[in-house]
């Protein structure tokens, strides 16, 4: 584990470095929370909308631009270009085990993540968002955001080991968007037509979603709660899985 | 090794230690859409320890894909590869312990400064923090980089990441280390510099493998070299030892070069066109 620590300092050091890689990450999402707020809060007004539990439409649209920033790392382009450059053989090279080389650009990105959720659930909660889950629900919110965080850097990584090419591996990130309408992102699973239900119910980013959305507007709601950070935990496990066997095939 | 004119010295004895690389019938295949490539195709190599063992061939020749599978990057096709006295396939890790690296375009991170960079590859071969650092700062001075040891690599020139390259291969001092092509593009002065480096560093004991596509290098630096072409090894000996056997053999006038070696073996030819030179007459 000290390997994958120092690696991902070495790795935050990088995010650190390259202040423009973040800005979009957090601009972004807030641009989409501001646009989608501005176009639906007047259809589904606080007072009289039962699924926003007395809270404007912001704190219903805040878990998508959480998971929106969430999905912008940028560790599978930094990982291509060490490919291109030729870092990535040297650090082949070492005896560093291969798993470290993959779990310390997650750690990183998993760091980058709860900060990146931190600002904007703060700037939500300066424009009037409640937490309805209070500060122990805050910090299950921005844990849950960074293990999606990692769960889709791991993919990306994948990607990014697979293709060797930053157009491939940039391409390959826009799956978010599909996998982000497919699931209740302006009304609530029940509310959706049917085939637009059936295709959230088999989307895992719903769950992770409404897990997010239940600790901002309603009170601790376990269930709901423990299916969004059971399905993080699934698929950052397959995605460390997955990752793992990619780097010890490369060739 | 098929027609290889091979010079190796005569076996010498059970007393004899292990040779840094000892690599038999290599072989490297690559699928593609076009059909099977093979991109090396039965390489037999000895380098006996503390050389400095020189591996040339024109480009596309397999010179790196060896290197690469020497060095545990690339997987094995055929054949086997001892390195260090340790088998490449089956414990890559114990290799990677025991080999230095420095590939062609100095693999850097930019990013960090080349100070950060040392430490890190030394906390990566198991090094303490403090030890890492130490090591850090022992090698910025031998590749006289401590002035800017504290600067970003990117602002580094093409031969200061070169030294860096080449420090950051040696920081858990390797048995053998593996340079491939470590002056390509680098001007005469920084060229030197590098050779300097590479005749300190063998000095201390350490085994140099060093790819290159300039014979002056070559003849410059190391005791033996092999000739690869088309995945083949077609020459071996030390550079007197070939250049001698070129000359008797095709009853040359005067010495041969490592320049006549190279191109007679990889069946290359200087082409002169008539009037391409005129004679001044004063």
């Amino acid at each position: 584990m000290t390997q994958a620590w120092v690696l991902a300092r070495r790795a935050l050091r990088e995010g650190i470095r390259t202040p423009e890689a973040i800005v979009p990450t957090l601009f972004i999402p807030l641009f989409f929370l501001v646009v989608n707020v501005g176009q639906a809060a007047r259809i589904f007004p606080g007072s009289s909308t039962a699924f926003l539990h007395g809270q404007g439409y912001g704190a219903f649209q805040l878990p998508s631009s959480m998971l929106l920033a969430a999905s912008f790392g940028s560790a599978a382009l930094f990982l291509v270009e060490e490919i291109e450059g030729g870092y990535f053989d040297k650090l082949r090279a070492t005896p560093v085990h291969r798993s470290s080389i993959v779990i310390g650009r997650l750690v990183a990105e998993g760091v980058k993540a709860l900060l990146i959720a931190s600002v904007i659930v703060l700037l939500g909660l300066a424009f009037g968002i409640r937490i309805a889950s209070g500060v122990p629900g805050f910090v299950l919110l921005i844990l849950l955001t960074a293990g999606w965080a990692i769960v889709y850097a791991g993919f990306m990584q994948v990607i990014a080991l697979k293709t060797r090419s930053a157009a491939a591996t940039n391409s390959a990130g826009l799956v978010f968007f599909p996998l982000l309408f497919l699931t209740p992102n302006f009304v609530p699973r029940n509310l959706l037509t049917r085939p637009m239900e059936i295709a959230a119910t088999f989307n895992p980013v719903t769950y992770v979603m409404e897990a997010l959305r239940s600790l901002i507007l309603q009170d601790a709601r376990w269930e709901t709660i423990g299916l969004g950070y059971l399905v993080v935990a699934v698929a950052a496990a397959i995605m460390l899985a997955v990752s793992v066997r990619v780097i010890r095939n490369y060739d | 090794m098929g027609e290889a004119a091979s010079m190796l010295p005569a076996a010498q004895g059970d007393r004899a230690p292990a040779p840094a690389v000892d690599a038999e019938g290599l072989v490297k295949t690559y699928r593609s859409r076009a059909g099977t490539v093979e991109a090396v195709r039965g390489v037999d190599l000895r380098v006996e320890s503390g050389e400095i063992f020189g591996f040339l061939g024109p480009n596309g020749a397999g010179k790196s894909t060896t290197v690469r599978m020497l060095t545990t990057l690339l997987s094995i096709s055929a054949g086997t590869a001892r390195v260090a006295g340790l088998d490449v396939a089956r414990e890559p890790d114990a290799v990677r312990r025991r080999i230095g690296v420095a590939l062609q375009e100095a693999g850097l991170d930019g990013r960090q400064t080349g100070r950060e960079l040392l430490v890190l590859q030394g906390r990566l071969f198991d090094l303490s923090a403090h030890d890492a650092s130490s090591r850090a700062e022992e090698l910025l001075e031998l590749v006289e980089l401590t002035d800017a040891a504290d600067r970003r690599i990117k602002s580094y020139s093409g031969g200061m990441k070169r030294r860096l390259d080449l420090a950051s291969a040696l920081v858990h001092e390797p048995e053998v280390l593996f340079l491939d092509e470590p002056t390509t593009g680098l001007d005469p002065a920084s060229r030197v510099t590098v050779w300097d480096e590479v005749r300190r560093i063998n000095e201390r004991g350490t085994t140099v493998f060093l790819t290159t596509q300039y014979l002056e290098e070559a003849d410059q630096l190391c005791d033996r070299l092999a000739i690869i072409d088309g995945g083949r090894i077609v020459r071996e000996g030390t550079p007197p030892q070939l250049k001698t056997e070129l000359r008797e053999r095709l009853g040359l006038a005067r010495d041969a070069t490592l320049d006549d070696v190279f191109l007679d073996a990889t069946g290359r030819a200087r082409t002169h066109v008539a009037g391409e030179v005129q004679e001044v007459k004063a």
